[in-house]
């Protein structure tokens, strides 16, 4: 490492993807992103949709922790405290944590991991997005309408009679749902056709393997959601009563629709994190991630086992004891895979070379939330326990452990890793660490004394509660507002990097996955040059030139120039070993016959097709390409 | 292997020829249908598991659906499925006049479809052979016509007049016998009740008109619990209920029959029978009030106030008091036929409403997937007719039929699962 | 149109279904719903007639996902994209049904058992 190789300077000749229209009027330029079929411009701006949302659910939090600060009457009325959590669930879940790493960090990042130029279906992924928003903004639209008081699980009978505003609800998580199906249909479709050459499924990154297991669940079981609010919406105009027991319906069978859907979306929430978290582990630890197969595997045992313990959220709703004790023993399974993850996570970081970079304190705080929250997952997995434990603050702080804990400290963790390759701007690294801590330390101070009133009984959603449980809530709330103000802090000086920042080199980190050969930014087409495939996560060939500033010997960096203009191109060494990163032939028989020109070719075929594209683009935004299939 | 060159314009950049795009398109179809059969799913769940439960709902109410229709738009959607792959074929072979042929059969057969689902749903919601809440439990079990609708009380002259308050209704006096005037309160005012006074009118028919020469007022003799504390009867115990029930006139919890009242038990003549409770409002009479030819019980209500400020706008308000909607089930006097059908067919089981509510829910349901499919199909009409199609590019056009096969597959199992029940 | 092809035509793309399979299978599939009608028609036995429909509507169901929707021709893959779905929906009814035939003794759609709601004055606060 100590000796200096010679680095080549290339300067970018495509402009990024987000300097395109640079220097074209204004209406172009917004064009440009609302009908872009650019997955990382529409990654971005499910970004910063789901930024806003987080803030807005955050600000939900924040009021929910203030009223609990004193027993009785602190800032609001029973009813709109019911309001309150529950735009604070429903906000959270269904716009920031389900669509946060698949749709957004996901969109941006995954394809480019693969060498892709785009995801399969661009248009597609432009009408998710926009459902996305249509059920965004009904969800949010829900609060002038009269609110929502159902709590986000919107159980039956309660949600066919309450004055609030489900209708409106509803329909925002229908649309949602279908958002989120399409985001996963586009990335299994991705992951299968556009792998490139040489890219077997085990030498895929694991982020892709989550995203991959995550969308197995987005296609299988959203689309029970979709049906349930549905009937949901038809029961409450037109009482057609197949959950509502006045009229011969059964209110338990609404309960067993839902969680047949949310579920499986908690692992829709925690899987991608945790491909999130085997990345950066392994990126600071500086070290291949210990058990790659087991952890892949883990990924998908954990789908298909999800599609297996909803009753386990129905023990005292009145279903059957059988049923209990089925779903109680299959809970326990789940263990199994999320501990092989922790397990082959900690020994990665076993004598690895650890940077405590901003992401990996990110990464380091998810191992410690989520085991805790893991674990005490088993507890309420007990049948006996539960009993005790439902519906009280230990089920709240457990389920944040698992989906805030983990779930956004990995996003936010991703958000860091990712954020210099999409933005080409580097974050305020100190301010970084500060809030990391920030965040960790004010989680945990949130939610540890939950666990203690939860045991002691103090129940969920409740207004109101007994003296001997104040010094908890104050305690809770103390942690809220520190975490509150980490976070928007960390989006602040995110923000800021955008024109403060300094600019990002093009693998700040060292990465050894597909995205850190891509110009930073990307260009449309993510690569200027079809990527060299290395051995996935050796870092034995990276080289630290600078503070953030890796490379591999021999291979070609390029001057960041983010409004870069066509310049001369100086010819770039390709490894030849072992491979360019060139898409799988459609016909495997005659792929290999005619690799050797191939390898040539593609360069000028990517460059032929940027002009044709950026003139397309250019124009007025219409579709590069016409129609591609009926359906969407 | 000339065919997947990029000969199409529509073969887009990203993909490397015509067959990546295919192949990318032909699996996404297939997660899309997989997405679908997981969305009916849930239908069927219901479905059999009121079944299981609950056959005689199914043994009973099948006979409402009329199994020649619904072989008819068997046919019809599985011709229509066979004209959808033949357009694949003729679109692969770049049959420009075949496949155009094939899409516009194709677009026929689904209107036919929906035009016998439109004749069907029209007919039972003439017949009150609906779903949930709007039930008819007083249907002739034949499924033929109504029973006649009287405003008569059988071995009773009592009349109550309804006048409630409220722009629609103001002026209209319905009149009738036990009359159940079952309106959903503004959920706001749940639990508040309807201002009424009572009157007790004398006076002669002349006509339509009733010309009235005296009226008293009557005290309402509601227990207390009724106004305030109990939201609906359902909260209210078994015991209280009883109670009440004999202190009449009184407002209460309106309840809509659950089987139709069966005029030979006298209870069930004047209260309903079985009562499910419901929002509403009702009133009732009990015993004290003599009645003859020349009496009449009038009942001025006003509309539940409205509660104060709890927000404006409700986006999902069920029908509210003060619009008038409701529906009413005035006691239904059976003709001789019917009687006889209703003995040998018997009276509708305890909450057949469900096989409605699924029969609607999963047939409805069905039905927006085959509107969806016309719309998809006059797209690819145009296109075909422009040309779009060759045979390296015929993607919309198999994906499309896949689609068309998943809702002609849906719909065989929901004919013999609703329409042939034995 | 006249022109005869093989079932195993690739096309370069996709297979060809031939007119022969594409109108056997309509024909057989409206065969058997004049089959399915008829059935009905005769007493078996509740269940032996339901067994009788349910075996007809999976034959016809087979029929057209193996050659309407090509799937016999088609790509493994999509078959266990397919065959999932169908497992994950009958994972779904399976549990349910385990969940309510054990809970519908107990606890709901009982006219004379209805459960019982607490009653009594509400907390003041």
């Amino acid at each position: 490492m100590a000796t200096t190789p010679q680095r080549i300077h290339t300067p970018v000749t495509e402009p990024d993807f987000l300097s395109i229209h640079n220097g074209k009027p204004f209406g172009t330029r917004l064009k440009g992103w609302l009908f872009t079929l650019d997955h990382k411009r529409i990654g971005m701006m499910y970004l910063f949709g789901i930024l806003g949302a987080l803030l807005l659910g955050g600000a939900f939090a924040l009021l929910v922790r203030t009223e609990l600060w004193a027993p009785g009457k602190t800032i609001v009325g029973q009813d709109t405290y019911n309001q309150f959590f529950t735009l604070h669930g429903a906000v959270m879940v269904f716009l920031v944590i389900i669509p946060g790493i698949p749709a957004a960090l996901g969109n941006i990042i995954m394809p480019i991991q693969l060498g892709a130029p785009d995801v399969a279906f661009p248009k597609l992924n432009l009408s998710s997005f926009y459902l996305w928003s249509a059920g965004a903004l009904l969800l949010v639209l829900s609060i002038p309408f009269g609110g929502l008081d159902t709590g986000w699980t919107l159980y039956t009978p309660y949600s066919l009679k309450t004055q609030t505003a489900v209708l409106v609800a509803t329909s925002g998580v229908f649309l949602l749902g279908f958002s989120s199906i399409f985001t996963g249909l586009n990335m299994l479709v991705t992951i299968h056709k556009f792998r490139p050459q040489g890219m077997g499924w085990f030498q895929l990154p694991l982020n892709i393997w989550a995203i991959y297991a995550t969308a197995i669940m987005q296609v299988l079981a959203t689309p029970v959601l979709g049906i349930t609010v549905l009937l949901l919406s038809v029961e409450r105009f037109a009482h057609i009563g197949i959950f509502d027991p006045n009229l011969g319906g059964d209110p338990v069978l609404f309960q067993h629709f839902f969680w047949f859907y949310s579920h499986p979306a908690v692992y829709i929430m925690i899987i991608p994190a945790m491909g999130v978290i085997s990345e950066l582990i392994s990126t600071f630890s500086r070290k291949p991630l210990f058990g790659y197969r087991f952890v892949a595997y883990s990924s998908v045992s954990l789908a298909l086992l999800s599609f297996l313990v909803w009753g386990h959220h129905m023990f005292v709703s009145g279903q059957s004891r059988l049923a209990n004790m089925v779903f109680s023993a299959l809970t326990f399974t789940v263990g199994i895979p999320s501990a092989i993850k922790v397990f082959n996570w900690v020994a990665t970081l076993y004598k690895g070379d650890i940077r405590l970079k901003t992401p990996m304190l990110y990464a380091l705080s998810f191992l410690l939330l989520f085991t805790i929250g893991g674990l005490t997952g088993l507890f309420l997995g007990i049948l006996a326990v539960d009993v005790h434990l439902h519906d009280t603050y230990f089920v709240v702080a457990h389920f944040h452990y698992v989906m805030m804990g983990s779930t956004l400290v990995a996003f936010l963790g991703a958000l860091h890793y990712w954020w210099p390759k999409f933005t080409g701007r580097m974050y305020n690294e100190s301010l970084g660490r500060i809030c990391a801590t920030g965040v960790f330390f004010g989680f945990n101070l949130t939610f540890l004394p939950q666990f203690v009133m939860g045991a002691r009984g103090m129940p969920r959603r409740y207004w109101d509660y007994d003296p001997q449980y104040q010094i908890f809530h104050q305690l809770s709330t103390i942690g809220a507002f520190v975490l509150g103000i980490s976070l928007f802090t960390s989006v602040m000086y995110l923000m800021a990097s955008f024109w403060t920042g300094k600019k990002a080199t093009r693998n700040p980190w060292g990465g050894s996955s597909l995205e850190w050969q891509a110009p930073t930014p990307p260009t449309l087409y993510n690569f200027e040059k079809p990527p060299v495939l290395h051995e996935l996560y050796n870092y034995d060939d990276l080289i630290e030139y600078g503070e953030d500033d890796w490379g591999r010997e021999g291979e070609g960096i390029t001057e960041v120039t983010p409004h870069a203009t066509p310049a001369k191109v100086v010819a770039t060494p390709v490894k030849a070993e072992p491979g360019i990163a060139e898409r799988v032939p459609p016909k495997t028989e005659d792929a290999p016959k005619d690799q050797g020109p191939k390898a040539e070719e593609p360069p000028a075929k990517v460059v032929e097709k940027l002009e044709k594209a950026a003139e397309a683009e250019a124009d007025a935004a219409k579709p590069i390409a016409k129609d591609e299939e009926p359906k969407s | 292997m000339s065919a997947h060159g990029t000969g199409s314009r529509f073969i887009q950049h990203h993909y490397d020829d015509a067959k990546h795009q295919f192949d990318a398109g032909k699996l996404g179809i297939w997660l899309f249908l997989a997405q679908e059969v997981l969305f009916f799913s849930a239908l069927f769940v219901a479905y059999i598991l009121y079944r299981i439960h609950h056959p005689e709902i199914y043994s009973y109410a099948h006979k409402w659906l009329d199994v020649k229709m619904g072989a008819i738009n068997t046919a019809v959607l599985i011709f229509s499925s066979l004209t959808a792959a033949w357009a694949v074929r003729c679109a692969q072979k770049n049959q420009r006049a075949g496949l155009i042929g094939c899409i516009v059969v194709t677009i026929l057969c689904a209107c036919t479809f929906m035009g016998v689902k439109y004749k069907e749903y029209s007919h039972k919601y003439h017949e009150g052979i609906l779903f949930g809440r709007y039930f008819d439990p007083c249907i002739s079990p034949g499924g033929t016509e109504l029973l006649t609708k009287k405003n008569e009380c059988p071995g009773s002259k009592t009349t109550v007049e309804w006048d409630f308050i409220d722009d629609e209704t103001r002026g209209k006096i319905k009149s009738g016998c036990f009359e159940e005037k079952l309106v959903d309160q503004d959920p706001k005012t749940e639990g508040v009740q309807a201002r009424c006074t009572v009157t007790i009118s004398k006076g002669t028919k002349k006509g339509a008109d009733w010309v009235e020469t005296s009226s008293t007022p009557v005290p309402l003799q509601c227990p207390e619990e009724m106004f305030g504390e109990a939201e609906s009867a359902s909260e209210m115990p078994a015991a209280k209920t009883a109670e009440a029930a004999h202190k009449f006139p009184c407002w209460r919890t309106a309840s809509q029959p659950a089987v139709c009242p069966d005029l030979t038990k006298p209870d069930e003549a004047i209260s309903g029978s079985a009562a499910r409770p419901q929002v509403g409002v009702l009133v009732e009479f009990g015993d004290e009030v003599e009645r003859g030819e020349d009496t009449r019980i009038i009942a001025k209500c006003d509309a539940p106030p409205k509660a104060p400020d709890a927000g404006d706008i409700f986006a999902d308000k069920p029908t509210s008091l003060a619009t008038g909607k409701g529906t009413i089930h005035p006691v239904h006097e059976m003709t001789t036929h019917e009687e006889h059908e209703r003995e040998a067919a018997g009276a509708p089981p305890a909450h057949t409403n469900m096989f409605l509510s699924i029969y609607f829910a999963m047939t409805g349901l069905h039905g927006v997937h085959v509107l969806f499919g016309i719309g998809v199909f006059i797209w690819l009409l145009i296109r075909s007719i422009k040309g779009h199609f060759t045979e390296d590019y015929f993607g919309p056009i198999d994906f499309a039929a896949l689609y068309w096969h998943i809702v002609d597959l849906i719909w065989i199992f929901l004919f013999p699962l609703l329409y042939l029940i034995h | 149109m006249a022109e005869h092809h093989d079932d195993h035509d690739d096309h370069g793309i996709s297979h060809v279904a031939s007119i022969k399979v594409l109108i056997g299978t309509g024909g057989t599939l409206l065969f058997l719903t004049v089959v399915t009608v008829l059935a009905t028609r005769i007493d078996f036995g509740a269940n032996i007639n339901l067994a009788i429909a349910m075996s007809i509507a999976v034959l016809k169901a087979s029929l057209v996902i193996l050659f309407f929707m090509h799937l016999k021709y088609d790509k493994l893959f999509h078959s266990v994209v397919f065959v999932s779905a169908i497992l994950a929906a009958s994972l779904f009814v399976g549990f349910t049904l385990m969940d309510s035939s054990e809970y519908q003794k107990t606890n709901i759609w009982h006219p004379d058992r209805p459960p019982i709601a607490p009653y009594g004055p509400r907390p003041t606060l």
